[in-house]
């Protein structure tokens, strides 16, 4: 999936990738917009910076978020 | 953030109900819990000062004191209990003004404050903008970013993809509106720096002048303590000075923001890489305590394509930026390509097209619609004659075969869109046989940047992520190695901005908590609401026929010759009449409480506020209330947090939501004895719910106290005792 700004996003897992604290956990299962994508490469790799609803902006890897249609 | 609940609001409800149920018969006992609760409910407001701990703790003794009431015992226990096993929490609420479990609803940022990375209080500077109080706005602003300039000309606003305004119409242009504030803040000469601490006579070393290096000088020159900022380059701004075009940020804008920095008394020393002129141990010896690594992503990614490394004119879009950024204004070429889709390629293709290159074409792998760049600079760019090659991938540099070292064109392959088995991404696939040549004199490689390694070398103990960054704890940004930290896109790889700016200011945090010996939190700061500034009343038929003003623009002939600044910025009587277009989410906490009272406890559906649900927002009208509405109260009087009020002023009744005139009405009063009786509408609605009860009195308006005086005088007249 390929990710825009403005797109609402559900945190649906824990991600595997090394850049994924503890304190993430609490955010599974909680939605967000996406704030800004890989904004040069289009890299399926990149971290990406979601605005999750009363968390905070913070960066995920792709793989632990799925888009809300 | 735990989501417990609060132990400030659990101690304050506890003590209203013992408060409330009688179990305090005596009346000195009464008043000191009634005067505990009221010190309470200025911490859970945001009100409280630094003696109120200390007074509720004074008051709690002299209410254990009353061992004659097991009440008060058991409620100075609990408040006692409460003090000993969660001060810290109290205290946060008095220094934060902010709740970290929700529960205290005065102390609950907007949405839009959650989602800025540095946190700053949206609603607090655009309201105090639409009041006219530009340096104000500023100062609250600065409190958590020292950049609003910047930040107001290119932030990437996360803030406006969470406005709850969106879900009515258009977000609240934020972005637009800081900007403003600053500018005028500077011209009219208030826009100043806030006291700095004492000075704690302890240096700290600062690597990169960058957004991210010099927030956290900011904030750590304000705490007191002695900052050197070491900048390879021989000016600041870093990626901001160097990465972001001119037209989009004059250099200006970043010169007089560092000038703040230096009127604070941090010191700036130029040319100067880490790695080749310092090293950690160097600056340790000179007496540096910790060290911040900010030193960006500058190094570009490769093209690996036949031919890059033979051709002087394939050249990388962040070395054109920087050249150009110091000062260089020669023509790179007569036709350039830029290869890639992101921001840095249009930013590169539009700085081409201001030096002059006649014919610039962005080379893109896939479609306009997978473009990572922002939207309205892809248009912007496409307006001022930019030429987009689509679905086409860079094959091989093509040169003179007769004149060695001149470049002819891109070799390039078409490109497919296909999805792959095991993921719903598309993929661009080269189509056999559709090779195609594009002419070009230069060729620009746009296609992402990575951090500089090798200035790094030394440091014994860093670690690197997989992603070739530097390791460093989210939360505190400390590194393996003992007093480094490390922050920005050397720790992200390319990000925004305002991140830079969040991590900046989380790192002056952290540093300071390192060198006094307080432990580092474990989960990222809430941000922290400023103030609760009075909201601005405006009708409801304004507030929804307000739109989002459109950024006036330089005309074309001037963006496609000049660097002057795009974006001409709003003008007074248009930034004050945005600001009124906040809904004030800082105040209404979007519980629906007031929606659902009105719906199903009195039968009225008057309010008809879709914006209240995040995932599937539903058509608002401020408008409809006031066809609908009764003013009985109901939704005031179950606001938990007062957003929603009934005021009487004059000969009239408002509903007012947070500011926004819902509804106003004529009081009717008392034919006998003035007395307020309310408006027309809710005195039928009474009338009609009491259908069932015979009229007291037929055809007159009476208050209560003149009905029953009137029925008296009826009853003794009729059936004199």
């Amino acid at each position: 999936m390929t990710f825009h700004r403005g797109q609402k996003v559900e945190i649906f897992r824990i991600s595997e990738d090394e850049s994924w604290g503890e304190h993430m956990n609490q955010y599974v299962g909680l939605h967000g917009i996406i704030t800004d994508p890989d904004t040069t490469k289009n890299d399926p790799d990149a971290l990406i910076e979601v605005s999750v609803e009363g968390k905070g902006t913070h960066r995920f890897p792709q793989d632990c978020l799925r888009l809300l249609r | 953030m735990p989501d417990v609940n609060c132990p400030v609001n659990q101690t304050l409800l506890a003590l209203q109900e013992t408060i409330e149920s009688g179990r305090l018969s005596n009346p000195r006992s009464r008043r000191i819990a009634e005067e505990i609760r009221d010190l309470l409910m200025d911490v859970a407001g945001g009100r409280a000062g630094k003696d109120h701990l200390g007074a509720i703790a004074s008051l709690n003794e002299e209410l254990a004191y009353d061992q004659a009431s097991p009440g008060a015992m058991a409620a100075a226990k609990a408040v006692r209990d409460a003090l000993g096993g969660h001060r810290e929490v109290f205290q946060s609420h008095i220094d934060t003004h902010n709740c970290a479990a929700g529960d205290c609803v005065r102390l609950v940022p907007a949405p839009c404050q959650m989602a800025c990375p540095a946190g700053i209080d949206v609603p607090t500077y655009v309201n105090l903008i639409g009041q006219g109080h530009d340096a104000e706005a500023v100062e609250v602003i600065r409190r958590d970013n020292p950049f609003p300039w910047v930040c107001g000309l290119v932030c990437t606003r996360p803030c406006e993809f969470m406005c709850v305004r969106g879900r009515v119409d258009k977000p609240i242009s934020i972005k637009f509106l800081k900007a403003f504030a600053a500018e005028r803040a500077l011209s009219d000469r208030h826009y100043r720096n806030p006291a700095r601490g004492p000075a704690k006579g302890r240096r700290i070393a600062v690597v990169g002048a960058g957004p991210g290096g010099m927030t956290a000088a900011y904030y750590l020159a304000l705490k007191g303590y002695g900052v050197t900022v070491f900048e390879a380059l021989p000016v600041a701004g870093g990626m901001m000075m160097l990465g972001i075009p001119r037209y989009r940020l004059p250099r200006e804008v970043i010169d007089r923001e560092v000038a703040m920095l230096e009127d604070l008394g941090v010191e700036f020393r130029f040319n100067t890489r880490y790695g080749s002129d310092i090293t950690l141990k160097g600056l340790n010896s000179s007496g540096f305590e910790a060290v911040f690594l900010a030193i960006g992503a500058h190094q570009s990614f490769k093209l690996n394509i036949p031919g890059e490394d033979d051709f002087p004119q394939v050249i990388e879009a962040i070395d054109l930026l920087r050249r150009v950024a110091l000062g260089d204004r020669r023509i790179p070429g007569k036709h350039a390509i830029i290869v890639g889709g992101g921001n840095v390629a249009i930013d590169a293709a539009r700085t081409c097209l201001r030096l002059g290159t006649e014919e610039v074409t962005l080379a893109y792998r896939r479609t306009r619609a997978e473009m990572p760049a922002d939207m309205e600079e892809v248009e912007q760019a496409v307006d001022e004659g930019i030429h987009m090659s689509f679905l086409t991938i860079p094959k091989a540099i093509r040169g003179d075969s007769g004149r060695p070292g001149r470049l002819t064109g891109l070799e390039c392959i078409r490109a497919k869109l296909i999805r792959k088995d095991d993921s719903d991404r598309l993929f661009p696939v080269p189509v056999e046989g559709s090779d195609f040549v594009i002419e070009a004199d230069t060729v620009v490689s746009a296609i992402g940047q990575r951090i500089d390694l090798d200035c790094l070398r030394d440091l014994k103990g860093l670690k690197w992520s997989r992603r070739q960054t530097i390791q460093a704890n989210a939360v505190s940004m400390e590194t393996p190695v003992p007093g480094v930290f490390a922050g920005g896109d050397a720790v992200t790889g390319p990000a925004t901005v305002v991140e830079a700016i969040g991590a900046g200011k989380r790192a002056a945090g952290a540093i300071d908590r390192y060198l006094s010996g307080i432990p580092q939190p474990k989960m990222p700061p809430v941000p922290v609401r400023r103030s609760r500034v009075e909201w601005m009343e405006v009708p409801a038929g304004t507030k929804m026929t307000l739109r989002r003003p459109e950024m006036p623009l330089l005309n074309l002939e001037r963006r496609r010759t000049t660097f002057q600044q795009v974006e001409l910025g709003y003008t007074e009587n248009v930034a004050r009449e945005e600001a009124r277009r906040c809904l004030r989410c800082d105040i209404c906490l979007r519980c629906g409480k007031c929606v659902e009272v009105c719906r199903d406890m009195m039968g009225v559906d008057a309010l008809q506020f879709g914006f209240l649900n995040f995932d599937q927002p539903g058509p608002t009208d401020f408008r409809v209330t006031a066809d609908r509405c009764i003013l009985c109260g109901a939704c005031a009087a179950n606001c938990p947090n007062d957003a929603i009020r009934i005021i009487d002023r004059g000969d009239e009744r408002l509903l007012s939501y947070c500011g926004t005139i819902l509804n106003r009405q004529k009081l009717e009063r008392c034919q006998e004895c003035g007395a307020v009786l309310g408006p027309q509408r809710y005195l039928e609605f009474l009338q009609r719910r009491t259908q069932g009860v015979s009229p007291v009195v037929v055809d007159r308006k009476l208050c209560h106290a003149c009905a029953r005086r009137h029925t008296a005088r009826v009853h003794t007249e009729n059936s004199p005792v």
